[in-house]
C-alpha cells in the first residue's frame, strides 16, 4: 500500500504543479457547464419570453385574420410587428422584410379572406339543402384561400410546423363557426321556426392536462438546467482522458515509467495510483460543478439545480463514469505512442462518443441507426443514469445497471491497457 | 582464480520483431561481483537491448538469466530489491524539486522515514545539490539534472547499478564528480555495469571490459587482458576500432 501511496503523491504533486493542466480540469468544465445550460437556458426563454419577431400584414379585417392575429399575439411565442417603419407594409415588403433577416416570420391574410369562406360555405349549405350533394366537391382552384407564411431559413423547422398547425387550428375553428352559422340560418329558414345559433364552437369539449412524470410521488419540473449539468459535467468527466493519456505518454518518453518498472513496484501498481489520483479528481470536478449548479446558478439568473438529495445515486453514478473515463485514458494512454496521436484521438473519440451518447441532442431525436448505435456509448449510459437520478426520481437500484455497464467497459479498457503493455514487452 | 559472478548470463538471445537479425545472439558470459564492468559498443551493437533485458524492460527471446543468485524469468521481483537503474534519459519529475523527487524514487524502493531523508541529504550534499533541494529539476541545468538521476538509480544502496551513458552531455565538473563517486560506490561493494560512447571514460572507470557487435561479443576480460590479446600500449579506442572497424554505423 505504501508503494501506492508514494506513486499517487507523485502524481497528486504532478498534476498540482500543471497549472494549464489544473485549468484544464476544473475551470474549463465549469465553464462548459455553465456556458452550455445559459446557451441552452436562453434559447428556451427566447421562445417562451417573445423573442421571434412576427410581420403580419392582416388584410383581412374579419373573424379569420382577427382570430389569427389574437391567437398569435396571447400565444406569447413572438414579437409581434403590424407596421414597418410604422407603415403598414405591402405583402412584398413583408418578402423582403423576412427575406433580409428583420424578421423571421411573415404572414399575410388576404383581403375578404373571411368573405371569401362564407360565401364558399353559403353556397356549400344552400346546394346540399336543395339536393346536390356533389356541389360541396365542385371547389375550383382558383376558389381556394391562401395565407401566406414567410419564413426566414435560419428559423427552427419544428417552429415553422408548430405555426403552420396553428394557423390551420385557427382558421378551421372559423370556418366551422361561419358552417354553423350557415347551418343554423338554413335550417331555421327550412323548418320556419327561429332557432338559436348552434355556435357550439366557442365551448371546448377537449381539454389538455399535462403533467411531468418521475418515479415516486414527487414531481420534477425539467429544466435547462437539470438536463444540461448532468450531460455537460458527463463530457467534462470524458475529457479528462486527454491530460492521463498525456500524463502517461510523458511518463513513458522520458524514461520515468521504464525506471519505475525497474524498482519494485509492478504495471498494476503505477496504473492503480492514477486511478485513485484521478478518481479523486473527477469527484471534485464533479462535485463543484453540482455546488456550481445548486448555488451559483440561481444567482446568475439560472434555476438551480435540484438533486432531491440523491447525493448517494449520483456520486456512485458519477464514481462509475469517472473510472469509465480513466480505464479509456488508461487505454488511450498506453497504445498512443505519441502526445499527437493520444490528444487527437483522445479528444475527437470523446466527441463521437458525446455525440452519439445524446450529450448534444436528445438519442429519441436520432436516426434510426445512430440510436441504434448510441447504447454502445458510455456516456448514453451514464447519461440515462443521471437523466433518471436527476429527472426521473430513480433510486439507486434503477441506476445500477449503468453503473455496472460503466465499470464494466472501464474493466475491458484496463485489460486491454494491460495486454498491450505486457504484449510490448514480450514482442517488441 | 575466477571471480565470483553476479550476474551469470547464458545463451541469451533477442530477436526484434520484424528482424531477422539477433540483437542480440547467443550471447554467454558472467559478470564478475564488486567489479565495474564495462560493455562498450558501437551504435546499434545490442548494448541497451542488453541491458533493458538485464534491467527486466525487455523479454529476452531465448536463453536464462541469473542476476544475484535470482532467475530473471521467474523472480524477477527479488531482482528488483537489489538492482538501481540510471537511464541514459533524465528520468525525472521535471514539476517536483529534487527532494520530492528521490523522497518518491526511494519510497518506492523501499526506504522510510529519517532513513530516508538522511539518504537524501547525505547524497543531495556529496553532489552539491543541497542548495537547490527544493528546487524544480526542470530548472536545473544538464549536469545538475545528471547527478540526480545517478542519485535515484543509488539511493536504496543497490547491490547491482546499470548505468546507461551517465555522462552524456554534461560538463567536466560533473562528470568528475559522477567518476569520482561511482569509484566510492563501487569501493562500498556495490557492482557496477555501465555502457558508453566515452571509451576514455571507460578505460579510466572499468575493471573488466566487454565490446559488443551486431549482437555477439567480439572481445571481453580485463583492460589489461584485452590489451595483452591486441597491441600492450595502445589505447582502448585504438583496440575498438580495430574491432569493430572504421566504418559509419547508423
Amino acid at each position: 500500500m505504501s508503494i501506492i501511496n508514494r506513486l499517487a503523491y507523485k502524481d497528486f504533486l504532478v498534476i498540482m504543479r500543471d497549472r494549464a493542466g489544473l485549468a484544464m480540469l476544473f475551470i474549463m468544465p465549469m465553464a462548459l457547464v455553465m456556458i452550455m445550460t445559459s446557451l441552452q437556458n436562453n434559447t428556451f426563454k427566447a421562445i417562451n419570453e417573445s423573442g421571434i419577431n412576427l410581420i403580419i400584414l392582416n388584410n383581412d379585417t374579419d373573424s379569420l385574420g382577427t382570430a389569427i392575429e389574437g391567437e398569435i399575439v396571447r400565444s406569447n411565442f413572438f414579437r409581434v410587428h403590424r407596421t414597418i417603419d410604422k407603415k403598414k407594409p405591402t405583402e412584398s415588403m413583408v418578402r423582403e422584410a423576412v427575406a433580409s433577416g428583420s424578421y423571421q416570420i411573415g404572414i399575410v391574410i388576404p383581403a375578404d379572406a373571411t368573405r371569401r369562406i362564407r360565401q364558399r360555405v353559403q353556397e356549400n349549405v344552400s346546394n346540399i339543402f336543395s339536393g346536390d350533394t356533389t356541389a360541396a366537391h365542385k371547389i375550383k382552384a382558383t376558389d381556394s384561400l391562401f395565407i401566406m407564411l414567410y419564413v426566414d431559413p435560419a428559423t427552427k423547422n419544428s417552429l415553422r410546423t408548430t405555426l403552420q398547425g396553428s394557423i390551420r387550428e385557427y382558421s378551421s375553428k372559423v370556418e366551422s363557426r361561419i358552417v354553423l352559422n350557415e347551418l343554423t340560418k338554413e335550417i331555421s329558414g327550412k323548418m320556419m321556426i327561429d332557432i338559436p345559433n348552434l355556435n357550439i364552437i366557442k365551448q371546448e369539449t377537449v381539454f389538455y392536462r399535462e403533467e411531468y412524470v418521475a418515479r415516486g410521488n414527487r414531481t420534477i419540473i425539467p429544466n435547462a438546467v437539470q438536463h444540461n449539468v448532468p450531460a455537460w459535467t458527463l463530457f467534462a468527466m470524458f475529457f479528462i482522458v486527454i491530460p492521463f493519456a498525456s500524463s502517461m505518454i510523458r511518463e513513458r518518453e522520458d524514461g520515468s515509467l521504464s525506471r519505475l518498472l525497474t524498482m519494485p513496484c509492478s504495471y498494476t501498481e503505477i496504473m492503480l495510483s492514477k486511478v485513485i489520483v484521478y478518481l479523486v479528481i473527477c469527484m471534485l470536478q464533479f462535485s463543484l460543478i453540482m455546488l456550481m449548479g445548486i448555488y451559483l446558478f440561481p444567482i446568475i439568473g439560472l434555476p438551480a439545480l435540484s438533486i432531491h438529495g440523491r447525493i448517494l445515486s449520483l456520486s456512485v453514478m458519477a464514481m462509475a463514469a469517472a473510472m469509465a473515463a480513466i480505464g479509456y485514458g488508461i487505454a488511450v494512454g498506453t497504445i498512443a505512442k505519441t502526445h499527437q496521436q493520444a490528444a487527437i484521438f483522445a479528444s475527437i473519440s470523446v466527441v463521437i462518443l458525446a455525440a452519439i451518447g445524446g450529450i448534444w441532442v436528445p438519442v429519441f431525436v436520432m436516426p434510426p441507426l445512430l440510436r441504434e448505435i448510441s447504447v454502445a456509448s458510455p456516456l448514453n449510459w451514464g447519461l440515462n443514469g443521471f437523466y433518471d437520478i436527476l429527472v426521473r426520481n430513480a433510486s439507486f437500484s434503477d441506476v445500477f445497471p449503468y453503473g455496472i455497464w460503466l465499470l464494466l467497459f472501464s474493466a475491458v479498457c484496463l485489460l486491454m491497457a494491460a495486454y498491450y503493455h505486457k504484449i510490448s514487452r514480450e514482442f517488441v | 582464480m575466477k571471480e565470483e559472478a553476479i550476474i551469470h548470463i547464458q545463451n541469451l538471445t533477442k530477436y526484434y520483431r520484424h528482424c531477422n537479425k539477433p540483437a542480440i545472439n547467443n550471447i554467454s558470459i558472467d559478470l564478475p561481483k564488486g567489479r565495474i564492468f564495462g560493455l562498450l559498443g558501437p551504435n546499434g551493437a545490442g548494448k541497451t537491448t542488453m541491458i533493458r533485458i538485464l534491467c527486466g524492460l525487455l523479454h529476452p527471446t531465448g536463453g536464462e538469466v541469473t542476476i544475484g543468485g535470482y532467475s530473471l524469468k521467474n523472480e524477477w521481483k527479488e531482482i528488483r530489491k537489489i538492482i538501481g537503474v540510471v537511464p541514459q534519459e533524465i528520468a525525472l519529475y521535471p514539476t517536483l524539486t529534487a527532494r520530492e523527487n528521490l523522497l518518491v524514487y526511494g519510497g518506492i524502493c523501499g526506504l522510510r522515514g529519517s532513513n530516508l531523508k538522511k539518504r537524501i541529504d547525505k547524497w543531495l550534499d556529496i553532489f552539491g545539490l543541497e542548495k537547490n533541494r527544493n528546487q524544480q529539476v526542470g530548472k536545473y541545468s544538464g549536469g545538475m539534472k545528471r547527478r540526480l538521476n545517478l542519485i535515484v538509480g543509488i539511493i536504496h544502496d543497490p547491490e547491482i547499478l546499470f548505468l546507461d551513458e551517465p555522462t552524456v552531455g554534461v560538463d567536466v565538473h560533473s562528470k568528475n564528480v559522477i567518476i569520482e563517486n561511482l569509484f566510492t560506490i563501487n569501493n562500498k561493494g556495490t557492482t557496477i555495469v555501465y555502457t558508453s560512447h566515452y571509451l576514455e571514460e571507460a578505460e579510466n572507470l572499468c575493471s573488466h571490459i566487454a565490446i559488443i557487435d551486431e549482437g555477439n561479443i567480439i572481445i571481453r576480460g580485463t583492460l589489461e587482458e584485452i590489451r595483452g590479446a591486441n597491441k600492450p600500449d595502445s589505447k582502448l579506442e585504438d583496440i575498438f576500432l580495430e574491432l569493430t572497424g572504421r566504418a559509419l554505423r547508423d
